[in-house]
């Protein structure tokens, strides 16, 4: 919406709009896949549990649905960084009338990007220094700082 | 002397005429996804009839390209020669549905999405290669900015700035297009 607002002053607006229109896009996507493989995991969570003796197959399916299950909410800590990215340069680049809305799209985004990292934590079960997660960490790091970059100077 | 892939339309066929293979090779790559997306999106022929649809074409506009007057009227010529061979393969096909079911009432948005998504492409192509490249990751394969700034090695906080001045450069070569289409149409 700031970029939408600020064609007539921002040669790069047309651009950044293509951007969010996009990320938004991806965004419903991973957010119906997180839905579906997290029940998945649950499921096979569920099979497991109520099983007393072991069975390979099994371990290994469960294995690979709490793999899927760490990695959508990874997709969405990283498209939580890029959401922030893009509003924060909405921010210092757009209208000046919208940098508060451009401000509260970074915070969203990075709150998201907060809540997805901490997903990858949850889900895994991971062990400290599991790249995934540390990858998981630093979108949420990049995307606070983004959103930080807007709302400091207002504090 | 210039290589098939920087030709115009006319010289390409001129190309064509003359028996240049490479020039053939070029002017089926150039247009192979066009038709292909005429007969698949246009048309919802099967992908066994588009295939068979798609040979025709290209036999057809080896054969017949003596006939094309105008080099530069390339495209609109194969966009008419597929529509053609689509519609005899539905009606041809012992088919229940009648061409009007098939195209159904989005049968001409889904031509104008397809001719839309062909410029695009045929603009993307005008673009540095660089442009190319970050406006593919992006858009094509869902690449995070982090992962394009890793895999290209350039700064993360410059990726959107760099895709927004790429879209910029796209508009402008699309809407040079246009002018140029808009202008050897009057």
């Amino acid at each position: 919406m700031v970029a939408r607002c600020s064609r007539d002053s921002w040669t790069d607006a047309g651009g950044v709009v293509a951007q969010a229109e996009a990320i938004r896009d991806r965004a419903v996507a991973l957010a119906q896949n997180d839905g579906r493989v997290w029940e998945e995991a649950l499921a096979a969570l569920h099979d497991a549990q109520s099983e007393e003796t072991s069975d390979a197959r099994r371990d290994f399916q469960l294995e690979q649905k709490l793999e899927e299950a760490a990695a959508v909410p990874l997709e969405i800590a990283e498209l939580g960084a890029d959401a922030a990215a893009l509003a924060a340069l909405a921010g210092e680049r757009g209208e000046g009338t919208y940098r508060a809305d451009a401000s509260a799209a970074a915070a969203l985004a990075a709150g998201g990007a907060r809540a997805a990292a901490h997903l990858v934590h949850v889900n895994l079960g991971v062990r400290p220094g599991d790249p995934r997660l540390a990858r998981a960490r630093a979108s949420e790091q990049a995307a606070g700082e983004s959103a930080d970059r807007l709302l400091e100077p207002t504090r | 002397m210039s290589t098939p892939a920087t030709l115009s339309d006319a010289d390409l066929v001129q190309r064509c005429r003359a028996g240049d293979s490479e020039a053939w090779n070029e002017l089926v790559e150039r247009y192979s996804r066009y038709v292909y997306a005429i007969c698949v999106r246009g048309f919802r022929l099967s992908d066994e009839d588009a295939e068979d649809v798609f040979q025709d074409v290209f036999t057809r506009a080896f054969m017949r390209l003596e006939t094309l007057r105008d080099g530069s009227a390339l495209k609109p010529w194969l966009a008419q020669l597929t529509r053609r061979r689509c519609l005899d393969a539905i009606s041809g096909g012992g088919r229940e549905q009648s061409v009007e079911e098939v195209m159904g009432d989005e049968g001409s948005s889904d031509m104008e999405e397809i001719e839309e998504a062909f410029a695009v492409r045929e603009a993307v192509a005008g673009l540095s290669e660089a442009c190319q490249d970050i406006l593919d990751r992006f858009f094509a394969q869902d690449q995070s900015y982090r992962t394009i700034s890793d895999e290209l090695d350039i700064p993360a906080g410059t990726i959107a700035s760099r895709i927004a001045r790429c879209l910029g450069k796209l508009r402008t070569e699309l809407e040079g297009r246009n002018e140029a289409a808009d202008g050897s149409s009057e």
